[in-house]
């Protein structure tokens, strides 16, 4: 027992010091999407849609429905249209209710349904 | 899954639930078909670089003792039983945390092998993203449940800075 | 200057003769995998001769057709044979026509499990009437049921061995819902007291019908499934399921892209054993030794975050190549350091005699039992069996950076501990390797469009942390999956956990055995 003793106390504390104080790690941790309304067009809104393998990404109408519960961060919207989605950086997505988490991101343009 | 009244009056159920765990929670978890890294990561809640229990959380294997059940994966039909008698053997208060996007509905759609959501068979208060989750996202997740740290994700509009649109 | 090294791309003169045995009138040809078609006549007499030829394992058996929509569409079923003294695998493929086949449990009892699985999924049976278990659909799983092909006439039974005991023994159901944290699993268990008399496994409630849900999909889309079906061996799954439609389409990935998908590979393997290491602590009760692992499983965890931008790798493979690449200096800096705390606590694991008192001796696996259920990984290897696919079956990059395979002989817990940290430290040296040849991201270009080429077929493979990972897939001519099959390691290797846990056992004892076999559930119940 000695020597796990020892070991213990030279490594020292590698305890998060989360909620107290921001965990510097969580930057390196892949994230939801964070949309460019200005660069969705209805077109590349249906692309996206089409290429969300979890059913996060739906368009309705002007819109680009975004289910941030089903999202897992994978990335592909994001190398798809990288100048229209980028990571939002936010991994503190906790909600109390499912409808938190639908987000309605508006299109650019006018309305085509 | 029906909720009483209107979202006010659920959350103010919830909130008044939580805020009789005060400083201790026991927390039981539950797999219904997930691929097994949502379990890692809630392994490591009690790892040293975590350490869930300096924020007086506990696991516990009885439900019995649970506060708190962290469920996981998509809710594979055949588990609708199995979930319910768990869910069923907690005492009263308690609270429900669905965890990963199986279990809110992404990856699995509802079709005959699962429910896609655990919100079909349990009634969920706290529901956390990520595929895993990482254990940061888990802790904000329990403290949330439990009304230590403010839900954030209501406010967040996904849309890039300095894009009004 | 003549090469003394006998060329194995060609095969022994064994394997020829088996071949020509088994009626392949063609050349054998150097390519890694031969495929066989056999009438179903002569179905059990090729399988007698594989069973019998030196260095042969049975890896798969699967079946794909019999389409219920169309009227009279026979089944097809596939052996897939490791000859891994041939570093070769042979497809058997024989066209069934009827409702039954010949037994070939009785001949190789690594086959039964897939007997069974192929009677739920396509409803045709080995002849003789053996009874068959439930394996893959839960009970609940009528007529209608999503399946791969036609329902069977009759229901499945759920049949165990008969057991012998001194005096009275008790069975009882344990699970699904068990110790928390870990995945559900359901067991039932007999026993006269405290001893393991028989445990026999139930793998049918995690059932996602995740090959079902891979039918009409192109690979690329089917790949955010597949990495899906097991997390802990995301890498090895997609890898063996990439190779495999590589090899349907003829493409060759670019060789950083190899070595990044190996990168990836290794160190799935190393998080995977320090996490087994700490599953093992936490079994025995050495909660110290249990926190010592953890830091440096999470330390490794990081450190696939900083590498290729997610703690479980997912997201690296891709059909072609490896979509990320690695940040070898992230590597080169955060590896040193988290693979040495996992050797730290290990050497001191190793120095703590309560510790090894527990592993020793417990939940031994025979050499013999291992081959007779064909299991792979370091279950297989710490009980003698040296069967790894990086070495036995090479393909870039393992063939120009060939592992050193670690085996051990006394096929305990201890042994395979033992292999697992040989392993570790193999991983670390071959990352180091990796990034000094250059791993980076790059894609060969996928055919576009519609083919003139019939239905096209490949098979692909990769060694997991918990051993070979399979897959095969079927291509239509617009490259949509008619058939896709997934066999990871835990499909296998969960039939030695009865084994392991019936030898001398007690209750306390079958987790820590659960622990050195790192097995997942998520992987056998797919």
């Amino acid at each position: 027992m000695p020597l796990w003793f020892l070991r213990g106390l030279r490594r020292g504390v590698v305890t998060t010091r989360y909620p107290h104080r921001p965990d510097a790690f969580a930057a390196e941790l892949p994230t939801p999407p964070a949309f460019r309304p200005r660069a969705l067009t209805s077109e590349l809104a249906d692309q996206l849609a089409g290429i969300c393998p979890s059913w996060a990404l739906t368009r309705s109408g002007t819109e680009l429905i975004f289910d941030a519960g089903a999202c897992t961060a994978c990335g592909r919207c994001r190398e798809a249209a990288p100048e229209a989605v980028a990571a939002s950086g936010e991994f503190e997505l906790a909600a109390t209710e499912l409808t938190h988490l639908v987000k309605r991101i508006p299109l650019l343009g006018g309305d085509d349904s | 899954m029906t909720r009483p009244g209107t979202e006010e009056t659920a959350e103010a159920l919830r909130r008044s639930v939580a805020s009789q765990f005060g400083r201790s929670l026991h927390v039981r978890t539950l797999d219904t078909g997930s691929c097994a890294a949502c379990e890692q990561e809630i392994r490591l809640l009690a790892a040293p670089h975590y350490d869930l229990h300096r924020l007086g959380f506990f696991f516990t294997p009885a439900p019995r003792h649970a506060d708190l059940l962290m469920v996981t994966g998509p809710m594979i039909r055949a588990f609708d039983v199995a979930a319910r008698k768990t869910y069923e053997a907690m005492p009263g208060p308690k609270l429900v945390v669905a965890t990963g996007a199986c279990a809110l509905g992404g990856v699995y759609q509802p079709d005959a092998f699962t429910h896609g959501s655990v919100g079909e068979t349990l009634p969920v208060d706290v529901w956390i993203p990520g595929c895993p989750p990482s254990p940061l996202a888990l802790l904000q997740g329990l403290l949330v449940a439990v009304d230590r740290l403010a839900e954030k994700v209501r406010d967040l509009a996904f849309i890039q800075d300095g894009d009004a649109g | 200057m003549t090469d003394l090294r006998p060329d194995l791309a060609a095969g022994s003169p064994g394997l020829a003769r088996l071949l020509s045995q088994l009626g392949q009138t063609a050349p054998a040809g150097d390519g890694p995998v031969t495929t066989v078609r056999v009438t179903a006549a002569d179905l059990e007499d090729a399988v007698r001769r594989l069973a019998a030829h030196e260095g042969a394992r049975l890896a798969d058996f699967f079946a794909s057709g019999g389409n219920p929509a169309i009227e009279g569409d026979p089944v097809v079923l596939r052996l897939i044979w490791a000859l891994d003294g041939d570093r070769r695998y042979l497809i058997i493929e024989s066209l069934i026509e009827g409702e039954s086949y010949p037994a070939l449990s009785d001949i190789a009892p690594a086959a039964f499990a897939e007997e069974c699985e192929i009677y739920e999924q396509f409803g045709i049976r080995p002849a003789g009437g053996k009874p068959l278990n439930r394996v893959v659909l839960p009970p609940h799983a009528g007529p209608d049921f999503p399946r791969l092909g036609r329902p069977p006439a009759e229901e499945p039974a759920e049949v165990h061995a008969q057991h012998e005991v001194g005096g009275h023994a008790f069975e009882f159901p344990f699970g699904p819902v068990r110790q928390v944290g870990v995945e559900s699993l359901y067991y039932g268990l007999v026993t006269s007291g405290e001893e393991v008399v028989d445990l026999y496994l139930f793998t049918w409630h995690k059932h996602r019908g995740v090959e079902w849900r891979l039918r009409g999909r192109t690979p690329r889309e089917a790949l955010f499934h597949v990495e899906r079906m097991e997390g802990l061996g995301s890498v090895g799954a997609a890898w063996a399921f990439a190779a495999a439609a590589e090899a349907a389409l003829e493409i060759d990935p670019p060789a950083p892209a190899v070595r990044a998908r190996a990168v990836a590979l290794e160190l799935e393997r190393l998080y995977n054993h320090a996490a087994a290491t700490a599953a093992l602590c936490q079994s025995t009760g050495l909660t110290v030794g249990q926190a010592a692992a953890e830091i440096a499983l999470e330390r490794m965890l990081r450190l696939n975050a900083a590498a290729f931008g997610h703690r479980y790798l997912f997201g690296v493979v891709d059909i072609g190549g490896a979509r990320r690449g690695p940040d070898s200096a992230a590597l080169r800096s955060g590896l040193p350091g988290a693979y040495g705390d996992l050797r730290q606590a290990a050497d001191a694991l190793l120095s703590t005699n309560s510790f090894v008192d527990r592993l020793e001796a417990t939940g031994i696996l025979t050499r013999e039992a291992a081959q007779r259920l064909g299991l792979v990984g370091p279950v297989a290897r710490a009980a003698g069996r040296a069967a790894d696919v990086r070495a036995d079956h090479p393909a870039e990059p393992y063939s120009t950076l060939p592992p050193v395979v670690a085996t051990g002989k006394s096929g305990d817990v201890l042994a395979r501990f033992r292999v697992m940290l040989a392993e570790a430290d193999e991983s670390v040296r071959l990352i180091g390797e990796l990034l000094e040849a250059g791993a980076g991201p790059g894609l060969a270009e996928l055919p576009e469009g519609t083919t003139s080429r019939t239905d096209r077929s490949g098979l692909g493979w990769a060694e997991s942390s918990r051993g070979e990972a399979l897959a095969w897939v079927a291509l239509d001519r617009s490259g949509r999956i008619t058939r896709a099959r997934l066999r990871p390691a835990s499909v296998r290797n969960w039939r030695g956990f009865d084994d392991a846990c019936r030898s001398q056992n007690v209750f306390t004892d079958i987790p820590i055995i659960e622990a050195s076999f790192w097995l997942t559930v998520a992987g056998t119940s797919r």
